[in-house]
């Protein structure tokens, strides 16, 4: 089952590649889309499963959007795909960089690596991240009420941000 | 130093780079943004899941609200700058006056 950690750590580098390598937006979401589901398949395979579900489901979601605003506002008539000619080239360079550095690090690999949480308890119907999630809702408060700020002065910088073309922070000259 | 280990370093460098050298789109540099943050939570999380430090597998979902945060600031400046110079080309963004 080694071989299939290694398939998505290898897929997981690949999506990073797409999205270096400078093609078009929708392409560029398109590799953003694989790495995050390699990154959930990473977290399910070391034994959280509920960060794992966090991570696909907001990604998801949060790539729905940006499809649109690629598809709205980034809308070339002729599209930088994966084929097209310096998105290759620099692809192949970034994937050269990385399999040169990998196999100059690879001798002192720390082979025990695949660590399951909790799997030695026995018995455990809630794996360990869900009850360290839950844990924000009693120790973690000021966190939570912190990040839940944030995010309200967001929607309202958002506001102000597109607001209009005479009265915003943001207007045209 | 483990294959994961490197696995997401070596994805936040591909992410910085990607941002740092030739973007054409301001979108594509949000894109890389968002991946960098995908690799920072993916390591977070690998922090408390191989250390048993079941703790801390709140702090994954902190990062998470902020980065949604950043993402949601970067959509709209992306608006404002469609709005204001007419694409979302960095090339444009020079210009002194549309």
């Amino acid at each position: 089952m080694d071989f299939i950690m290694y398939l998505v750590l290898f897929s997981m580098i690949l999506g990073f590649v797409v999205i270096a390598s400078n093609p078009s937006p929708f392409f560029g979401a398109l590799g953003l889309v694989v790495l995050a589901g390699m990154g959930c398949g990473i977290l399910s395979w070391h034994g959280g499963s509920f960060l794992s579900l966090v991570l696909f489901l907001i990604y998801l979601g949060g790539m729905l959007v940006v499809f649109a605003y690629s598809a709205a506002l980034a809308a070339d008539p002729f599209p930088e795909s994966l084929g097209s000619r310096w998105v290759l080239i620099s692809g192949v360079i970034y994937l050269v960089g990385v399999v040169v550095v990998s196999s100059l690090v690879c001798g002192d690999w720390y082979e025990v690596i695949w660590v399951v949480m909790d799997e030695l308890v026995d018995f455990s119907v809630m794996r360990g991240d869900m009850g360290g999630v839950a844990l924000m809702y009693s120790w973690g408060g000021g966190m939570l009420i912190l990040s839940g700020g944030a995010l309200l002065l967001t929607l309202f910088v958002v506001l102000e941000l597109t607001r209009g073309q005479s009265r915003g922070a943001l207007r045209s000259i | 130093m483990t294959p994961t280990h490197f696995a997401f370093s070596s994805a936040f460098i591909l992410g910085l780079t990607g941002l740092a050298f030739h973007r054409s789109h301001l979108l594509s540099a949000l894109i890389c943004l968002e991946a960098m943050m995908v690799s920072l939570f993916i390591a977070l999380s690998l922090w408390t899941m191989q250390l048993n430090s079941t703790n801390f597998s709140a702090s994954p979902l902190l990062l998470l609200a902020f980065s949604a945060c950043e993402a949601s600031m970067g959509l709209p400046s992306l608006v404002a700058t469609a709005r204001t110079h007419g694409s979302d080309q960095i090339r444009n963004l020079n210009l002194l006056q549309c």
